[in-house]
């Protein structure tokens, strides 16, 4: 048989095509016993990998949060020491070095990471996300219901 | 910067922190980069903020920044020593699967079971990077299909590609031990 829909039975036994495709793989199921048994291998791998996700190695929160802001902080000012601070050249320039040796030796000790794209920095500067916590608290209006209470919690003892 | 600004950023950290953490471990296997790379990707948030635009949910747009941090380390080839490392000798007792419980009650089959599914998961750090990707944002983080294109930022239809080949090589691994 002609056009096995391979590709379409991993979102078919997911529940996830539209209407009319579903219909047409079901309608090619029904005829062909190769991607009836494929389908119910698929099914039944998802689910056996999705009842065995490995669990990550535990994390002290607390202290992956402080090291987050140290890292942030270190950032911030090595960007305000290049953009805002008028130096006399030959202070600039030892400064320069010495930011450039922070900028090899912690390259050299920590993975390497990738400059922002111009995507991630360009793509609409419209909505000042991190500026507006309301903003933020929005996003419970967007997605993920669950964690609404967790966070009345959290902002309510920010607040506070 | 200002308090309403902090206090913004540390909400969405609490929100997002072990997500990130997790998906990170998950492309890397390596418990100290994935901390890395994910306190990485909420700076990145931090300073690129004024790129979200509102359209894509917010959960996709982040993802998307970290999966390509991790994806990025792991081509590097950093990522796969590190890997190496990490990862069980899928014929010796220790096993990724460890704190898993065993559904079964049946000892010699929960073993067997989970060998298998060791080396499954094992192929599954093997795949092409798109693939592994795919595979772990649609089983661990239950992401749809579009969800995982835009995080991916490819079509729906080479989703289902990198889906359909990744479970082949998967059904192969399952089949065969
Ligand atoms: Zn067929």
């Amino acid at each position: 048989m002609a056009n096995h829909p391979e590709t379409e039975l991993g979102p078919y036994v997911r529940g996830e095509l539209a209407p009319s495709e579903r219909e047409r793989v079901a309608r090619h199921l029904e005829a062909c016993p190769d991607c009836r048994q494929d389908a119910e291998r698929v099914r039944a791998l998802l689910t056996e990998l999705g009842d065995s996700v490995p669990v990550a190695p535990a994390v002290n929160w607390g202290r992956y949060r402080a090291e987050l802001r140290l890292k942030l902080d270190a950032r911030r000012a090595r960007r305000r020491a290049w953009w805002s601070r008028p130096l006399p050249l030959a202070l600039s320039a030892s400064l320069a070095g010495v930011l450039l040796f922070f900028a090899v030796w912690s390259g050299w000790r920590s993975p390497g990471v990738e400059p922002m794209t111009p995507e991630e920095a360009i793509i609409g500067r419209r909505l000042d996300l991190l500026r507006q916590y309301s903003v933020v608290e929005r996003l419970d209006l967007l997605e993920e219901f669950d964690v609404i209470r967790s966070l009345d919690q959290l902002a309510g003892t920010q607040e506070g | 910067m200002a308090y309403r600004d902090e206090a913004a950023f540390d909400l969405l950290v609490a929100r997002y922190q072990e997500r990130a953490y997790r998906l990170a471990w998950s492309i890397l296997r390596n418990a100290e980069d994935a901390r890395d790379l994910s306190q990485e990707a909420f700076i990145r948030l931090y300073q690129s903020a004024s790129s979200f635009a509102g359209r894509a949910k917010f959960s996709t747009w982040f993802y998307r920044i970290l999966v390509n941090l991790c994806l990025d380390h792991r081509r590097k080839g950093r990522g796969w020593r590190l890997w190496l490392r990490d990862e069980p000798d899928p014929d010796s007792g220790e096993s990724l699967l460890d704190r898993q419980p065993a559904p079964f009650a049946d000892p010699v089959d929960a073993l067997g079971r989970e060998r298998t599914l060791t080396k499954v998961w094992a192929a599954v750090d093997r795949l092409a990077p798109q693939q592994r990707a795919a595979v772990i944002l649609q089983v661990q983080e239950e992401l749809t299909t579009p969800e995982i294109a835009a995080v991916l930022k490819c079509s729906e239809a080479t989703v289902r590609v990198h889906l359909h080949r990744a479970l082949r090589t998967l059904k192969k691994t399952m089949e065969t031990s």
